[in-house]
């Protein structure tokens, strides 16, 4: 069973109970209520269903019910396999081409048509939903707060990782499922916040209602006055020849079967995409017992944190600048991907590729706002915010304290005498600065005292080093006067508490200290399970990966409060001021083949998944018929799928470039409701209704 | 100034099959259409259905026409448009609506169309599963079927281009010249235009242009939601008309299109006139319930998507085409009262025959469908 047991953030001795469910006759086991789809994978299961066009075989792609590849037929109906929980006794089928529809000829005989009325409709329990819900229901609103997960939390769910930011403004030091649970227990304080968690919303109606399916079951229709538009962001998908094929998903998506789901989703795995959400998912898979083979970006300097780039360097995860996918081959699943160098237009030179044998691709190339249900609401008129990533993409920190603002911003649309503290707008900026300036490393001398050493030399929005520091002697330069500015040690008072080493998000706070002779001790953090014991020798590395050393493990201790293992090394004392970090990933487990094996043809990259629509074929329906709407795809049936194009659309600019035609020159494609497929039944409520 | 034989206003269900019959008559056809591409006015909107069993003589030739179009148009042009002659059936389950189709019946069958009355056993069998209870029977027209409205756009689109019709797109006319009866010049936002005939084909929106010429176009738009949902494995063939009536709603229809998706529509009553094309929360519940009660099978079957289009309607019902006797040279065809789908290839080719070849075969359409008739009593089957 491909399940994770250790983890060294992760909970993984959950009290759940066990059934078996059949998979195409094949007895399987599971937990009831988890996901079908990661039961599945658990089981090793990765093709799931059989598509019409080209018998492509299909896998799991968003895990968050947007798509519809993990569809199955589950006890006769075809259900998107994500979203659907395990029950004992389950008969699931592989759904090969269009289903069958159940002959299920009972008279209508009941109809429940359900209708629910709130002040404010909050879209989204992630950090910014759950903040402007809180905001509001402490001036007195009647809010109804729909998330599409079973837990509130959003994104912040499968964050095991400490948070950047500040500690007074947005929990900074603890870890995104923490503060969920934090955010979680005030929502249901609140007796004017009614949560409705498994429910998405389908649509927003010119009448001033929105349809809500609520727990994949019933349909409501729901009055509002206003609307928190919270919903989040959807992850970038990329083109490339194989890019449909099961084992290549996002970075969110993995996130979600591993660390919400604690499923061991693949071996191997390789990354395209250095930002944040990149960078991230590769310390989860590590932390999952994963091998992370590389992280490819076609840019040549990585995009996210340089504490987030380089704790990865030096956990032996090599980074793949100015790099792009080719092509992932495998049969019926990723079995190889291929990366090349590319020229100064991004065009790969395929005599640079490089083939790595990996069963898993992620896409971690970047998220774009689900913001169609605000664009609908300012269309239609209504009193509405957008907030988080549903307003502009940036980390969680941030969203947690714009959630405030748009939450007291939507009151005073709505007539609320309030005001917003001003300085609340200059801190929520900077929570959402990209990185800064990057500083030289400067030159550090040990001395018998003990001294912490930040490897933190790039400017970002986060601080909690100073805060937890219990003589107050780390510091931050006063160079631009907020958080993004650099820490430093003032020089005295350090009595090895490990506070600092523990907090620090990025992994990038050492402490050293001159012990005899040419040795020296060093802390570190590590966010394993150690895999080795007093006394035992480890390679460690400086601030970017490079191993200095192997060092003799002095001490293990575990801080509670931020639970992270702080390590106590002997080393050498030329070393001690440049040790960063502990090598955990050998070098020969993540090298290419020997030769590249690739077959690259990009116009057979697909475009449009649900339909299957490749590029060449796009392209040259664009040619060939002058085309200057993207609507006129239809015909191709591009956007015509379950997901309705919320998939593909973002793609639709490069495809028009290819083909000769500017996308300024292009209208956009119509977006319609629904946004969530719901059988008719569900639609009158037909099970819960009362008898006609 | 361009100069063409033919303008037609509007790409839309009429317009583009027209400036393709027009052009291949060697006629130099353009169009000028205010949206950016073929079909977005209310041809995106139709679900699909073609029949040619009406009740009265124009629409039948019409669209007698538009079903021989279809029956080989993958064969003329190689292009698949999604027909399916699946044929249209109205169920019924009240001897009121049996009296009335079957009276009907007598009509249609005098101008040779093909449909009878079938008995409830048949009816199960085209619709299996179909609500048994009191179920009389119903009429059924085999050789109706459908197709889909965006396929039918675009290949026209495709064969006019190829016959050298030329289609501006987001152009939008703003005024006439007019001289002595006759329009000199058609100006657009961006540019200004001159052909010996002008075609109004505005659909929804041809009151408007009727005050830009100045002449009253009696129509008027209401509007209808419609719906698909995800494809299955094909399960019924005819498309469904329930005529019935609840207190929320009149007839609604339902088929299963080539890519076996369901997709369907209904008529809200009272009728809500506009042209508003934003989606209601009224809409799903509402057909539905109707459709479950006909069809409970459809109840696993997933909506994917919604939407909402206008049918432009004139005072009785039938569309409005033909010369105007104010305006020598402006042909109308507007006011297809949400059936410019189904009429717009047969017309078309009408069309290209009388004002090409002033062919005086279909002068029995224009006698009916003329702007100066009474626009008294109502269409049977709408």
């Amino acid at each position: 069973m491909n399940r994770i047991d250790r983890h060294p953030v992760l909970k993984t001795t959950q009290d759940r109970t066990k059934v078996f469910f059949s998979f195409n006759g094949e007895n399987l086991q599971g937990f009831e209520n988890e996901p079908v789809s990661s039961a599945l994978i658990a089981n090793g299961v990765k093709e799931f269903s059989v598509h019409q066009v080209g018998d492509a075989p299909q896998g799991i792609f968003c895990a968050n019910g947007q798509c519809s590849h993990c569809t199955l037929i589950i006890d006769g109906k075809p259900l998107k396999s994500c979203i659907t929980p395990l029950k004992e006794g389950m008969n699931i089928r592989t759904m090969i081409h269009l289903p069958e529809l159940p002959p299920d000829d009972r008279d209508l005989d009941k109809f429940g048509p359900l209708n629910l009325k709130c002040d404010v409709l909050v879209v989204g329990g992630g950090p910014s939903g759950l903040t402007s819900a809180i905001e509001l229901a402490r001036l007195g609103y009647e809010i109804i707060l729909v998330d599409d997960k079973d837990k509130l939390g959003g994104k912040l769910l499968l964050q095991t990782h400490k948070f950047f930011g500040s500690i007074e403004d947005c929990y900074a030091g603890k870890r995104g499922i923490e503060i969920a649970a934090l955010l979680e227990k005030e929502i249901r304080s609140f007796e004017n916040i009614k949560v409705y968690t498994n429910t998405s919303v389908a649509a927003l109606y010119k009448d001033k209602k929105a349809g809500l399916f609520i727990d994949y079951k019933n349909y409501a229709v729901v009055d509002f006055e206003g609307l928190v538009i919270s919903a989040g962001a959807r992850e970038k998908n990329l083109v490339f020849p194989g890019n449909d094929i099961p084992g290549v998903y996002g970075a969110g998506a993995f996130q979600t079967i591993v660390n919400r789901d604690l499923v061991k989703s693949s071996d191997r795995i390789f990354i395209v995409g250095s930002g944040n959400v990149g960078l991230i998912a590769a310390y989860h898979a590590l932390q999952a017992g994963i091998t992370v083979v590389g992280i490819a970006d076609i840019l040549d300097n990585v995009t996210g944190y340089k504490v987030h780039a380089d704790k990865i360097k030096r956990m032996g995860v090599p980074l793949y600048l100015r790099h792009t996918v080719l092509t992932a081959e495998g049969e019926g699943k990723v079995e190889r991907v291929t990366i090349a160098e590319v020229d100064e237009s991004f065009n790969p030179l395929l005599e640079t590729a490089k083939t790595f044998e990996v069963d898993t691709l992620l896409i971690a190339v970047g998220l774009s706002s689900i913001d169609e249900f605000y664009n609908t609401a300012v269309q239609f008129g209504y009193k509405a915010v957008k907030t988080g990533d549903a307003d502009e993409i940036a980390e969680a920190s941030s969203a947690m304290f714009g959630g405030r603002i748009a939450g007291i911003q939507l009151a005073k649309i709505l007539g609320r005498d309030v005001d917003i503290d001003e300085s609340w707008y200059a801190k929520a900026e900077i929570l959402k600065s990209r990185p800064g300036k990057t500083k030289n490393e400067p030159v550090i001398e040990i001395t018998d005292k003990y001294t912490p050493i930040m490897h933190c030399y790039q400017e970002i929005p986060c601080n909690p080093c100073i805060s937890v520091c219990p003589s107050g002697s780390i510091k931050l330069e006063e160079a631009l006067g907020n958080i993004m500015d650099l820490p430093y040690y003032t020089g005295e008072e350090c009595t090895k508490c490990g506070m600092c080493i523990a907090v620090c998000p990025g992994l990038a706070i050492s402490v050293a200290k001159k012990l005899y002779g040419e040795w020296a001790e060093v802390v570190l953090p590590h966010e394993f399970l150690p895999s080795f014991h007093e006394s035992e020798f480890v390679p460690l590395t400086d601030t970017e990966g490079n191993v200095l050393e192997k060092g003799e493990v002095v001490k293990i201790q575990f801080n509670k409060k931020y639970r992270t293992y702080l390590i106590t090394f002997k080393v050498l004392l030329e070393n001690a001021a440049k040790i960063a970090g502990i090598r955990i990933q050998d070098e020969d487990k993540i090298k290419p083949l020997p030769k590249p094996v690739f077959n690259y043809v990009p116009d057979n990259s697909i475009l449009c998944r649900c339909e299957r629509v490749s590029v060449g074929e796009i392209i040259n329906f664009i040619r060939e018929n002058d085309i200057k709407d993207a609507n006129q795809l239809k015909q191709i049936r591009v956007g015509m799928g379950a997901c309705g194009s919320r998939t593909c659309s973002i793609l639709l600019p490069r495809i028009f470039s290819a083909a000769g035609v500017s996308w300024y020159e292009v209208a956009a494609a119509t977006k319609r409701p629904l946004s969530i497929e719901i059988p008719m039944g569900a639609i009158i409520n037909e099970e819960s209704g009362e008898t006609l | 100034m361009k100069n063409f034989d033919v303008i037609i206003i509007g790409a839309g269900s009429i317009g583009v099959p027209a400036a393709y019959y027009l052009a291949r008559k060697g006629l130099k056809t353009c169009v000028l259409e205010k949206l950016p591409s073929e079909g977005r006015g209310q041809n995106r909107a139709a679900i699909g259905g073609i029949r040619a069993t009406h009740s009265d003589p124009a629409k039948i030739k019409i669209c007698q026409l538009t079903i021989e179009i279809m029956n080989r148009f993958r064969n003329e042009h190689g292009i698949d448009v999604d027909w399916i002659d699946g044929g249209y059936l109205f169920p019924v389950y009240d001897n009121v609506l049996e009296d009335k189709l079957k009276k009907l019946l007598g009509v249609q069958k005098k101008f040779n169309l093909n449909i009878d009355w079938i008995n409830p056993g048949k009816v199960d069998e085209l619709v299996p599963g179909i609500n048994s209870h009191n179920l009389l029977g119903g009429t059924f027209s085999p050789e109706d079927g459908s197709a889909s409205p965006l396929k039918v756009a675009g290949a026209y689109l495709k064969l006019a281009r190829e016959n050298n019709a030329e289609f501006f797109f987001n152009e939008e006319v703003t005024g006439f010249e007019t001289d002595n009866g006759i329009i000199r010049t058609v100006i657009t936002n961006k540019d200004k235009y001159s052909a010996g005939i002008i075609i109004d084909a505005s659909g929804g929106y041809a009151r408007d242009t009727g005050n830009l010429y100045g002449l009253e176009i009696p129509v008027d738009p209401d509007c209808h939601e419609a719906g698909i949902t995800e494809p299955v494995q094909p399960f019924f063939r005819p498309m469904v008309v329930d005529l019935r009536t609840d207190d929320q709603s009149a007839n609604y229809y339902f088929y299963q299109n080539k890519e076996g998706q369901v997709v369907f529509c209904i008529t809200p009553r009272p009728r809500i006139f506009g042209k508003d094309t934003d989606n209601t929360s009224v809409f799903l519940p509402l057909v539905v319930k109707r459709m479950l009660n006909l069809y409970p099978r459809l109840r696993n079957l997933r909506i994917r998507r919604t939407w909402r289009g206008l049918y432009p309607m004139t005072p009785d019902g039938f569309p409005i085409v033909g010369f105007t006797k104010e305006i020598k040279n402006l042909f109308l065809a507007v006011g297809m009262c949400g059936q410019g789908f189904m009429l717009g290839p047969g017309l078309g080719m009408i069309m290209s025959e009388i004002i090409a070849d002033n062919s005086d075969k279909y002068d029995f359409i224009l006698d009916q469908l003329t702007l100066y008739r009474e626009f008294a009593g109502t269409e049977v089957l709408k």
